[in-house]
């Protein structure tokens, strides 16, 4: 009889509760989420099928409003993610344990980005189209909010890692509270913030690129209108598109990650 | 010769404010190409304050089909979730330099994962719903696929940082490429895989709640149908009902984070 | 238990440096040989090529008449133990576990990827722990233990191997100097008991002197010292460790792969 290594001759007991858990969890949700590997098989044809009307000619006409499209994207990114960047700086301060005035402050300001970041962008994208209506301004206002919730969260993370003998340098020489903010905490945690930026950037980018599935401005909406009206030749070039661009900013940000940090 | 004699040198030149100025120049050419003035936004913040009342009295006496429906979404994450790590336990030893099959199944793995990160999941989910109806299925298949491509990079990047030593010492001791595996590799890196896959639920959570706008199952659909009836009140109970439960999600898996780190 | 025999062997990296040139030599059955030699003078290499971790350039190495490469490398490797400067053992798995890696070589492969092993193998196993003095470990995590007790369970798996040939890299060299000397016995004694053929990597004369049958000294990839420790004198030692020779042939690229 074959046993196990360890003093019983069963599994640690850590492997099996968490097994147990696990499947206890799978069994609670495949049946909720139609998790059925018979229909999986089963609809195999028919994904197979569609792959089939997928891979075809892409339709060259439609490039130009593509580019449009994707530099629409693009925009709502860069600028979603810049008025984001404004705000992160005042609020990371304050949400970091050791630049926050107060541990009120802190507690307070930990709370309210935990409050912000909870809801998907395009929840909030919709409850702004349908206030603002549809286009890229609610886009940008969905992004820029849930970006606020993520950035200082990350910033603060940043500051209070920050080896304190340098702060305590710029202490010593007299600067007020804003000053060794300003001179100590920023310039030192500068390399991880940026890095936490490019890295935003690059979540946002794919953000932006659904936006368009409620209207709020981007290559989402045309990708909706694509699978609707049966455009796969449409849907096959946004698609490609999609995977260009965000590759390219994938490596670019790796490769600039590592250089700044 | 004293230092006197030595002029200070010229300041050497500093790209900040050229970049700085070449950021925001892109930031106005952004706002007009997805023509938004700001002066419009300030006008609009009065109705803004209007629009925001009429979600004043939020109606839960649906809250029983929206439990389910929160369910349901819940459900979905999970099962993306175990499909996405099924995925990425079979890619990522092949995408990690060191336990490699060879360089081209190497690079295969590599642009595999790369392509499913790169595909938006709402995306996948669109074409998933179009190739086997409407349902949670798709989204799940979607969640799958795109997590399944950030999890198995970062599987892949951790393999990586196994040390080579231990790998070695399988080597000469004539185990094959599995059993390395299973006792060089993945034991030592479960601490960090199942931190970042708790990370990778939590995204997929909050993903679900709006798979269903491209009809993909959860609350997402009930969430986008009160908006476009105009029911605000209900949807006020919606998103009251979506928060709650991603704010609890996110409080738990942290603290699970940091209880196995 | 095992001959080893080298013959025309000649190992050059990939960058072009040459790390063994033309050696030919044997190892007898149930001896003990001390590799001695300056840093870079091609020791681990030697060992890598005995266990097929590193392929031949040319020549040919054979353990009891199979050739090391290809298709024998499993069952060679199975019958190769070998033991590391740094333990290499798996930190987050326990002891016993780690021992029986020493298994893994003739276990189906279904049950070994489960972590199933049979009751012969864990009798082995718990045999080994005991010669080697860390029963009452067994079920620690590996990487809990103090290095001396590490490096005892990486000559038990080694013996779990049940192998006729050992091959340690600089077993003592992260170690204090009792506990090196206390290794060193268990060494010494495994190759008198079990007839095991070993072949030990060091950079302490003194020990080379108290255990070794035969000391080899090796120079910038070539035999410069072939006898038995007595003849050990502070000329030979000199000769061995002379470092001209190396610095002379050292190619740009050579000096890269030093850095
Ligand atoms: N993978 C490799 N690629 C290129 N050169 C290598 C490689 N491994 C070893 N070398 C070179 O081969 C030579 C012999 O290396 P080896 O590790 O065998 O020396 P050693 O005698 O074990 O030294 P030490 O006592 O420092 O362990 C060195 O010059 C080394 O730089
Ligand atoms: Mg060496």
């Amino acid at each position: 009889m074959p046993s196990w290594p360890t003093r019983s001759g069963l599994p640690p007991a850590g492997v099996i509760t968490t097994l147990m858990i696990t499947a206890t969890i799978l069994l609670w949700a495949a049946p909720r989420a139609e998790m059925d590997p018979l229909r999986l098989f089963r609809s195999l044809p028919s994904l197979l099928d569609f792959a089939g009307k997928i891979l075809v000619m892409p339709e060259w006409e439609y490039l130009p409003r593509l580019g449009q499209k994707m530099a629409e994207t693009v925009m709502i990114t860069i600028l979603a993610t810049s008025i984001a960047l404004a705000a992160s700086i005042p609020l990371g301060i304050l949400a970091a344990r050791n630049t926050s005035p107060h541990p009120v402050v802190f507690h307070a300001t930990r709370s309210l980005l935990s409050a912000v970041r909870a809801l998907p962008e395009l929840v909030w994208a919709l409850v702004f189209v349908s206030a603002v209506g549809l286009g890229p301004l609610p886009g940008v206002m969905a992004l820029a909010l849930v970006t606020m919730g993520f950035m200082p969260k990350f910033f603060a993370e940043s500051f209070e890692v920050v080896d304190p003998h340098p702060i305590e340098g710029v202490v010593a020489h007299g600067a007020n509270w804003l000053q060794v903010r300003l001179y100590g905490y920023l310039p030192l945690a500068m390399p991880d913030c940026i890095g936490t930026t490019i890295y935003i950037l690059d979540h946002n980018l794919r953000s932006a690129a659904i936006l368009g599935i409620v209207g709020a401005g981007g290559i989402g909406y045309d990708m909706v209108m694509a699978v609707r009206l049966f455009d796969y030749d449409r849907l096959l070039l946004i698609a490609l598109s999609i995977y260009f661009i965000v590759t390219l900013l994938d490596r670019a940000s790796d490769r600039l990650r590592a250089k700044v940090t | 010769m004293t230092s006197s004699d030595n002029p200070i040198p010229p300041k050497p030149f500093n790209p900040a404010p050229a970049f700085i100025a070449v950021w925001f120049a892109v930031l106005w050419a952004s706002c007009l190409g997805l023509d938004i003035s700001f002066t419009d936004l300030l006008t609009g913040m009065d109705d803004m304050g209007e629009y925001l009342s009429r979600y004043g009295t939020p109606d839960f006496s649906d809250l029983s089909r929206y439990l389910e429906l929160l369910a349901q979404t819940v459900a979905i994450a999970v099962c993306g979730t175990f499909l996405a790590i099924t995925f990425s336990i079979l890619l990522a030893p092949t995408a990690a330099r060191n336990l490699t099959i060879g360089p081209l199944a190497y690079r295969a793995a590599r642009e595999i994962l790369n392509f499913m990160r790169a595909m938006p999941d709402l995306l996948l989910a669109l074409v998933f719903v179009a190739a086997l109806g409407l349902g949670p299925l798709p989204g799940v298949i979607a969640l799958g696929i795109h997590t399944a491509g950030f999890l198995g990079k970062f599987f892949a990047e951790c393999l990586e940082r196994v040390d080579p030593g231990v790998i070695e010492a399988m080597e000469a001791s004539g185990a094959g490429r599995t059993q390395t595996l299973m006792y060089a590799g993945w034991p030592s890196i479960l601490r960090e895989a199942a931190g970042y896959s708790l990370y990778i639920m939590d995204r997929n959570i909050r993903m679900a709640t709006v798979l269903g706008l491209v009809g993909a199952g959860g609350i997402g659909l009930a969430l986008h149908d009160t908006l476009r009836l105009f029911e605000y009140n209900e949807a006020a109970a919606l998103i009251i009902v979506i928060f709650v439960t991603l704010l609890a999600f996110d409080y738990i898996s942290s603290w699970i984070r940091k209880k196995i780190s | 238990m095992a001959k080893i025999n080298m013959c025309g062997v000649r190992k050059t990296f990939g960058n072009g440096h040459t790390a063994l040139k033309e050696m030919d030599t044997e190892f007898q059955t149930g001896t003990f040989t001390v590799i001695l030699g300056p840093s870079g003078a091609g020791k681990s290499t030697l060992l890598r090529l005995v266990n097929g971790l590193e392929p031949l350039t040319s020549g040919e190495i054979t353990v009891d008449g199979i050739p090391v490469r290809g298709k024998n490398l499993k069952k060679i490797r199975g019958d190769v133990g070998m033991i590391f400067q740094q333990f290499n053992l798996i930190g987050r798995l326990n002891v016993m576990t780690n021992v029986l890696v020493g298994r893994l070589w003739n276990r189906p492969w279904l049950t070994s990827v489960l972590y199933l092993f049979g009751r012969e193998d864990r009798a082995i196993a718990e045999k080994v722990l005991m010669r080697v003095g860390l029963a009452e470990k067994a079920w620690e995590r590996a990487d809990r233990l103090s290095g001396g007790q590490q490096q005892r369970v990486g000559i038990a798996r080694a013996l779990a191997q049940e192998p006729r040939v050992i091959l340690a890299d600089e077993p003592v060299a992260s170690l204090d100097p009792v506990t090196g000397d206390n290794i060193m016995q268990i060494l010494r004694e495994i190759c008198d008991r079990d007839k095991i053929t070993m072949i030990v990597n060091l950079h302490q004369v003194d020990l080379a002197k108290r255990y070794a049958d035969r000391v080899i000294g090796l120079n910038a990839g070539e035999i410069v010292f072939d006898g038995t420790p007595k003849l050990l004198d502070s000329s030979i030692l000199s000769h061995i460790y002379r470092r001209n020779s190396v610095v002379k042939e050292t190619t740009p690229d050579a000096l890269l792969a030093y850095a």
